[in-house]
């Protein structure tokens, strides 16, 4: 029986990979090659043995290994030269040389060809075992980091895309309307549908300056311009002046807006202007997806160290398979019973930056057909206490 | 007897600015601000002539939208144009006519040149007609 099967409990490896993985060996020392396919093996690899250089890079060509042992000096092609074929193929195989020259000159000229690492003979199992996974750990981050920019850049392409359509899209309208107003001269029909398209005009030139003013907000808080200047803020009193600016819109739509939290409860140590856009943009929601004769609830609290303010609507509410997306950029709701409203998509987005720069929380509940709840928690950060005599 | 035009449009605003100045020049104008009820409006009043975004509320709607209308019987060579925007703002992204499944006569970019558009659609109501008259005479 070999003695391998019989290893009820091979330790685990050091790095979490894969368990059929191969891993290639090239020395052409026979027991080298028989001690690292044994360790190898035991920290749940298949492993393939070479003796020499030409046979051992047939085998990483064929067999496209994330880690490669090899021995640095070998008759026929030189460990160096195999390192060098190596990363041709694949620059992100981790290579780990030993040799038993260990001199700091040779590890310097293994390390200088592009090898992770590298192991003077003789070593100890635990030794490769910690060298193997420490690689291998270095090649999965790498490999993650390669991703994320990746998928990062991605992210940017697409959504420059977007912003460049959703600002054509008005200005074509515009375009349109003026190029026909100037075709008619000073037909009847211009004379009927001036003043209204002009009008129309100034309106979706309104929606690009949103547009704009969105997008350069989501810069600013992704880079922590906006939420830099921290301060005690009274929570009560700024929500409380965030409603006065929205009293007219309020009654034209039949809403109620009640802030339910007095000024000089709640003191945050944030940033003033953020928490203005934040709290603005959930408002505005509450409002738009609203509908006559609802209300909308501040409400706030604090327990543990944490700010709680929620802003609740009597609205439409969320389906809750367009929940997961709602903090997405241009994500839209679809397929509820509101009217489609004007908006950038860029509302939500924003608000999560801001809390996520902020240390915080932004969550949602909702009830299709009967309202949605959205809820920021903050830390109350080294707040100082409000002055004495402080507004509010 | 007018001519009728079919503009399936999202943006309200393109779609009077457009009608209007075909009214001026003579065309019925109908329009549909989405997909679905292009494709019905498509069945129910046969247009000559359909103007089509493809890219409206639901990104990649329009596309779908002229599939069906050439697999719908009766409205295979119904003469479409594709008007958008994304033609000259998209890097990378182009429909080449020679798509079969597409089809579409031709593609017109947004801001649409409104002579051009006149233009166009003469030439492709002419075709049409004559394309029907040799069919009706054989």
């Amino acid at each position: 029986m070999n003695p391998e099967t019989r290893s009820a409990t091979p330790p685990a490896p050091a790095a979490a990979a894969p368990p059929a993985e191969v891993m290639v060996v090239i020395d052409d020392d026979y027991a080298m090659r028989l001690s690292c396919r044994q360790i190898l093996t035991k920290m749940g690899y298949r492993v393939e043995v070479f003796e020499d250089g030409a046979a051992g890079l047939d085998g990483v060509a064929r067999s496209k290994p994330p880690l490669v042992v090899v021995d640095l000096k070998m008759p026929g092609i030189s460990g160096q030269e195999v390192i060098a074929r190596v990363h041709e193929l694949d620059p992100e195989i981790v290579i780990i040389v030993i040799t038993g020259y260990a001199t700091i000159a040779t590890a310097v000229e293994a390390m200088k060809s592009g090898a992770y690492d590298f192991l003077p003979k003789p070593f100890t199992p635990d030794e490769l075992r910690l060298i193997v996974g420490r690689g291998l750990e270095r090649r999965r981050l790498q490999q993650e980091a390669r991703r994320l920019q990746l998928e990062r850049e991605l992210l940017k392409r697409k959504f420059i895309t977007f912003v460049s359509h959703q600002l054509k899209t008005p200005l074509v309208a515009i375009h349109q309307y003026l190029d026909v107003l100037l075709r008619l001269g000073d037909s009847p029909t211009a004379a009927e549908k001036r003043d209204e398209w002009l009008g129309r005009c100034i309106k979706r030139t309104e929606e690009m300056q949103d547009l704009i003013r969105d997008w350069l907000t989501l810069a600013q808080a992704e880079g922590g311009a906006l939420t830099r200047h921290r301060e005690p803020v009274d929570l009560g009193h700024l929500l409380q002046q965030i409603a006065l600016t929205y009293e007219g819109l309020v009654s034209s739509s039949e809403l109620a807006l009640q802030c339910a939290i007095e000024p000089g409860a709640l003191v945050v140590q944030a940033d003033r202007q953020a928490l203005s856009v934040l709290f603005d943009n959930l408002i505005t929601n509450a409002i738009k997806y609203n509908r006559p004769g609802g209300s909308i609830t501040v409400y706030g609290g604090e327990d543990a160290g944490e700010i709680r303010v929620s802003v609740t609507d009597t609205g439409y509410g969320i389906p809750e398979d367009a929940r997961p997306y709602l903090f997405d950029e241009f994500f839209r709701v679809g397929g509820t019973a509101a009217p489609r409203t004007s908006g950038t998509g860029l509302g939500l987005p924003i608000c999560r930056r801001i809390v996520t720069e902020l240390g915080g929380t932004i969550e949602v509940t909702s009830e299709t057909g009967s309202g949605s709840t959205f809820t920021v928690r903050l830390p109350v950060g080294s707040a100082t206490p409000p002055q004495p005599g402080a507004q509010g | 007897m007018s001519r009728k035009v079919l503009i399936i449009d999202d943006d309200a605003d393109f779609t009077e600015a457009v009608g209007v100045y075909l009214e001026t020049h003579g065309y019925q104008v109908i329009s549909a601000p989405n997909g679905r009820e292009g494709l019905r409006l498509a069945k129910a009043e046969a247009p000559d002539v359909v103007l089509m975004d493809v890219v409206m509320d639901e990104r990649t709607e329009g596309f779908f939208t002229l599939q069906q209308l050439r697999r719908t019987p009766g409205l295979e060579r119904m003469p479409v144009f594709v008007v958008s925007s994304i033609y000259s703002s998209v890097p990378g992204f182009s429909i080449t006519p020679e798509k079969s499944w597409l089809r579409h006569d031709d593609f017109i970019a947004k801001p649409v040149d409104l002579p051009r558009l006149l233009e166009l659609i003469d030439a492709r109501l002419n075709q049409a007609g004559t394309a029907n008259a040799s069919g009706g005479a054989a």
